[in-house]
């Protein structure tokens, strides 16, 4: 992937989805699977397939704790995910500026 | 929209369609995930105009003072005790799931403050038993909840780099320091006044960022 492409991982909309929301929390922090699932409303099944994408590329990662009732996983994005995140918003955003015809006289 | 198109793999998204997700995946976590800071500060604006409005109007005309009467500290507990459990409700079900180091800043946070609070009272209770007049008495009792809060608005702002928060955490340890010069009486109604007119300013202010 050259660094002028659209990271290939991230551009889905369901794994956009996941990245968003998982940046929208500070370093160190975490979310569980089931409050993940409730913000972004997938199914159980689609956003194991989507994390598991993620976790390939080493964007995101998944800790399993406890068990039975009280099971909780936790996602959290990596720092290469932000990063890649922030490389996919920097050339999504020269991709829309180079789309949008430039008005006369403005700029 | 279906599960297949819902789950995005192996349908066309172009630039246009990405940014838009962006925005609105952004916007619902935030809304999801954030406490509305908004919400909290107008609870409190009007929590703070009922409970020391009440105590002002029950020391208006005392000769000599006494303080408070048990009506309005009654008034005062259970307006508090709403505040609390709207604040608990709010900040619970914006962190329900999320784990790591905000969750584990916001508990020791909490647990200074109640510690520190409890510290108050029991001052007070010491100043009380060293003889201090009901006139102190009152002063402090209104004033030093401030000083309190102040200090825990302004160190909470440095975690979260909240300029307004900032703002306020010095205002409050602004009036804290200087009400208790109004006297024994009138500090309960400028603190209601100075205190709630600033989280129901903030407040307002608030929506009005949200909104726009």
């Amino acid at each position: 992937m050259s660094q002028d492409e659209l990271d290939p991982v991230i551009h889905v909309p369901a794994r956009l989805r996941i990245v968003v929301t998982l940046a929208t929390l500070p370093d160190g922090n975490n979310l569980s699977f089931t409050r993940l699932q409730d913000v972004i409303g997938l199914t159980p099944g689609n956003l194991i397939t989507h994390l598991r994408k993620l976790e390939e590329a080493g964007y995101v990662t998944t800790v399993k704790s406890g068990s039975g009732v009280t099971a909780r996983t936790a996602v959290s994005l990596t720092q290469d995910g932000r990063a890649a995140l922030d490389r996919y918003t920097t050339v999504l955003r020269q991709l829309l500026d180079s789309a949008t015809p430039s008005v006369p006289g403005q700029g | 929209m279906n599960e297949n198109s819902r789950s995005g793999e192996g349908t066309d998204m172009d630039v246009q369609q990405a940014a838009a997700i962006i925005e609105e995946s952004g916007e619902r976590a935030r809304r999801a995930l954030y406490v509305r800071r908004p919400v909290l500060f107008g609870i409190w604006g009007l929590a703070f105009l009922v409970c020391y409005g009440a105590c002002w109007l029950s020391v208006l005309g005392q000769r000599p003072y006494t303080g408070p009467t048990p009506a309005a500290l009654l008034t005062l507990t259970i307006v508090v005790a709403a505040a609390y459990a709207a604040t608990v409700v709010l900040v619970g079900r914006a962190g329900m799931g999320v784990g790591g180091r905000s969750a584990l800043q916001r508990r020791i946070m909490l647990m200074a403050y109640f510690c520190a609070y409890v510290g108050l009272f029991v001052l007070e209770a010491a100043l009380d038993h060293a003889g201090a007049s009901r006139a102190v008495l009152g002063v402090y009792g209104a004033a030093a909840p401030l000083l309190l809060a102040g200090v825990v608005a302004a160190a909470a702002s440095a975690l979260a780099l909240d300029w307004w928060l900032f703002g306020l955490g010095i205002w409050l340890l602004v009036l804290a320091a200087g009400s208790g010069w109004a006297g024994p009486v009138n500090v309960w109604a400028v603190d209601a006044l100075a205190v709630s007119l600033a989280l129901l300013a903030l407040a307002a202010i608030g929506f009005r960022r949200s909104r726009a």
